[in-house]
């Protein structure tokens, strides 16, 4: 659904290159990128670049950052882009290769410290009794939207890595547990209290 | 029926529960209310999530500058502060038409006549101004980085608020840090002077052919020109570029010189340190601190407080009184009767009948006095581990390098391949940087900016092995990938080759040589590839 809604609304392309791309399907474009098409190039960027910029600007917290990675990703396509097996959809593979790229970054960023997605009592999934439930509302304004998502910015970095790869690039547990190189229950416990960290940060917005 | 945990249903939410259970839960929900309640709520929650996530901020929809045909950093702005420096040149002939008109005709761009007059105006200016052109040149570039500073900041604030060009608000900050030297004095012609009665409240540029300070400078000294006397007061250091330096006054900081000679007759506070053909320290002279210098050859008759270390291609003669140590590396040591070290004496020369040591001579801490001797070096082990460190050096240089600017490092090592246009431009870089850095830093202004050059010719010169070591390497191994350690294999093969290729006698030199230009002309190359738009393919 987020592949569509981008295609939709992607940038303006530069003048005369890509006209005659625009309409071709998606399967065509990245055929002839495989075959190191500028032009089929130049169109997966037009169409997606947007989508994962989102990515990176949320995952590194950065728009220099964010900038960075998104050159990157899409520079590294070039040769990439024949790794693409078709087993899943082309936009979800592409957020999952800027989401590795994303992860590298982070850690380059840190070599210092370990890892950058630890779960701190090295939690497994441990049931957490009932309590009151208290998730977000269901309607969201605008306004509200922007609440949360500066919320999700300043949440610690493993919160936030694992929710943005969980609600932006719709990556399944096993997939981030991949990315992230961590079991799946840790990713089930991290993006649980990642959660409750968030609805702790946006108390008025809980019910 | 118990109730499910809200870990459990926010796993059943995302579809993460496993099938059996999923069914067990949804039947559950059937029942319970709680808990049907409580799932809706994560539900919710989970799409105000995705959706407050996915309505990207204002900034996030537009990458503008991330795309691939984006320039690297700060190139456009490179280009318009190109556009701002020519402005400034016109701007500031403007200026000082009235004052130096002549100095700004051959530099004003846009001038017929000051093109064609350059070379003889340039001629002019050393045969008639000496050195006076230089001071002129530095004003002018004062006033061109007062432009661009201005012009910088007007163009950060301009960004709507958030500046994101590290390159940029670096080079600003620089700007910015050297603004105080507008407040130098700056004086130059034929002679400059400071008369007896006067005094220089702040630093004193000065540029000519015989400079001399008899009353007092309350900052720093810094003079280019052939010769410099200070019989008065220099409060700050003095720091001189001048073929003859002559202190019969009172120096109170260090000494800092780069210059056929120094003597030293009248007070130094602190230390000297420079590399100078001849350095005399007269039995009138004294030094509050030490001395680090490289000299041709070096007389000490004077007092020097604490420790001297000399490296020097002649002799050093000692008559007169070391508070510590001297250490010094050279050809001859000699001293005399009245010589008197504090410290200890460790000295190495060629050969022993080189050092004199006068009975009267009094040496208060060890004696450690070695022969050099000059034996093939490929016979000593410790050059073997000192050559496997550097190699191992240039491979985790390499490496690292690799990791960091994976692209940059690819297409540079193909640029070498380009053959003797990188040797051309490369020989071409290797000459023109020293002579453009002098250019920049005698403005004192731009000594940062020179600096930040310095270190990025240097790193080139190290980095340049690695470029054709890789390259080579490539050509040898025929790698079929380009990854990664395709290229690191690449570069231990042939940075191995080129090292032992680098201690052919006199070959080697060469070959050392060529390696350098070539990478630096392939850095240079890619450099300027990386200023221009990069194509989608």
């Amino acid at each position: 659904m987020n592949a569509k809604r981008n295609m939709a609304k992607g940038p303006e392309p530069r003048e005369g290159e890509t006209k005659q791309m625009e309409g071709m399907d998606l399967a065509s474009v990245i055929e002839c990128a495989r075959g190191h098409d500028g032009e089929a190039l130049g169109e997966i960027y037009r169409r997606y670049v947007r989508r994962v910029f989102g990515l990176c600007r949320y995952m590194l917290n950065s728009r220099e950052s964010a900038e960075d990675t998104t050159s990157e990703v899409f520079l590294k396509l070039q040769r990439s882009i024949d790794s693409y097996d078709r087993s899943i959809p082309f936009p979800r593979w592409l957020l999952r290769v800027a989401g590795n790229q994303c992860i590298d970054a982070l850690r380059r960023r840190q070599r210092g410290r370990r890892a950058i997605v630890e779960v701190e009592d090295g939690a497994a999934v441990t049931e957490v009794p009932s309590s009151e439930p208290s998730p977000l509302g269901a309607v969201i304004s605008k306004e509200e939207r922007a609440e949360v998502r500066d919320a999700i910015a300043r949440l610690p970095e493993n919160y936030r890595v694992a929710l943005v790869l969980r609600y932006y690039s719709e990556l399944s547990y096993d997939e981030i547990a991949q990315q992230l190189d961590l079991e799946r229950n840790y990713v089930a416990a991290l993006i649980f209290r990642a959660k409750k960290e968030l609805r702790r940060r946006l108390p008025h917005r809980s019910k | 029926m118990e109730c499910y945990s809200e870990q459990t249903c926010a796993l059943a939410v995302d579809g993460e529960l496993a099938a059996d259970e999923a069914q067990r839960l949804r039947d559950h929900l059937t029942t319970c209310h709680r808990c049907r309640a409580l799932v809706d709520a994560l539900r919710a929650e989970n799409r105000a999530l995705s959706d407050s996530l996915n309505e990207l901020p204002e900034e996030a929809a537009s990458p503008a500058s991330s795309s691939p045909q984006r320039r690297s950093w700060g190139w456009s702005e490179l280009a318009i502060l190109a556009a701002a420096l020519l402005l400034g040149s016109i701007i500031s002939g403007w200026f000082n038409e009235l004052d130096i008109p002549a100095a700004l005709e051959w530099f004003n761009p846009f001038s017929v006549s000051g093109r064609t007059n350059l070379t003889f105006q340039l001629f002019y200016y050393f045969a008639h101004g000496g050195t006076a052109m230089l001071a002129d040149y530095a004003a002018v570039v004062g006033w061109i980085c007062l432009l661009l500073l201005l012009g910088g900041s007007a163009l950060l604030l301009g960004r709507r608020g958030r500046p994101h060009y590290p390159g940029l608000r670096l080079l600003i900050v620089l700007l910015a840090l050297s603004l105080p030297s507008f407040a130098l004095e700056r004086r130059h012609g034929e002679f400059v002077t400071v008369t007896a009665n006067e005094t220089v409240d702040d630093t004193l540029v000065a540029a000519a052919n015989m400079v001399r300070v008899d009353g007092v400078v309350n900052g720093d000294l810094l003079t280019f020109g052939r010769t410099v006397e200070v019989r008065g007061t220099v409060k700050g250091d003095l720091i001189s570029f001048a073929q003859r330096t002559e202190v019969s006054g009172t120096v109170e900081g260090h000494i800092y010189t780069f210059a056929r000679s120094l003597d030293l007759e009248g007070q130094l506070g602190h230390s000297i340190y420079g590399a100078v053909q001849s350095l005399h320290i007269d039995d009138r002279g004294r030094v509050g601190d030490g001395i680090v210098v490289a000299v041709g050859e070096a007389t000490l008759e004077g007092e020097v407080k604490r420790s001297v270390n000399i490296v020097t291609g002649g002799s050093v003669d000692v008559s007169g009184t070391i508070g510590r140590d001297l250490t010094m590396i050279g050809r001859s040591l000699v001293l005399t009767n009245t010589a008197r070290i504090g410290g200890n004496l460790s000295a190495r020369v060629r050969q022993l009948k080189e050092v004199q040591i006068a009975d009267g001579a009094t040496i208060g801490g060890k004696r450690d006095i070695q022969v050099r001797v000059r034996e093939s070096s490929f016979t000593r082990p410790r050059f073997y581990f000192h050559q496997a460190v550097w190699f191992a050096g240039a491979i985790l240089v390499g490496w690292l390098g690799m990791l960091l600017f994976p692209g940059f490092f690819q297409a540079t090592t193909q640029l070498v391949s380009s053959g003797w246009r990188s040797l051309g431009l490369g020989v071409g870089v290797l000459a023109g940087v020293p002579v453009a850095m002098v250019v920049i830093a005698i403005t004192l202004v731009g000594f940062p900016l020179s600096l930040m050059v310095l270190a990025l010719y240097l790193a080139a010169i190290y980095l340049a092995k690695i470029w054709v070591g890789a390259f080579l390497g490539r050509t040898l191994l025929k790698p079929s990938g380009a990854t990664k350690s395709d290229w690191l294999l690449g570069l231990l093969v042939g940075l191995l080759i080129l090292t032992l290729l680098g201690f052919i006698p006199y070959l080697g030199g060469l070959v050392r040589l060529g390696v350098v230009c070539l990478g630096l002309g392939a850095f240079a190359g890619q450099l300027y590839r990386a200023s221009r738009p990069v194509m989608t393919a």
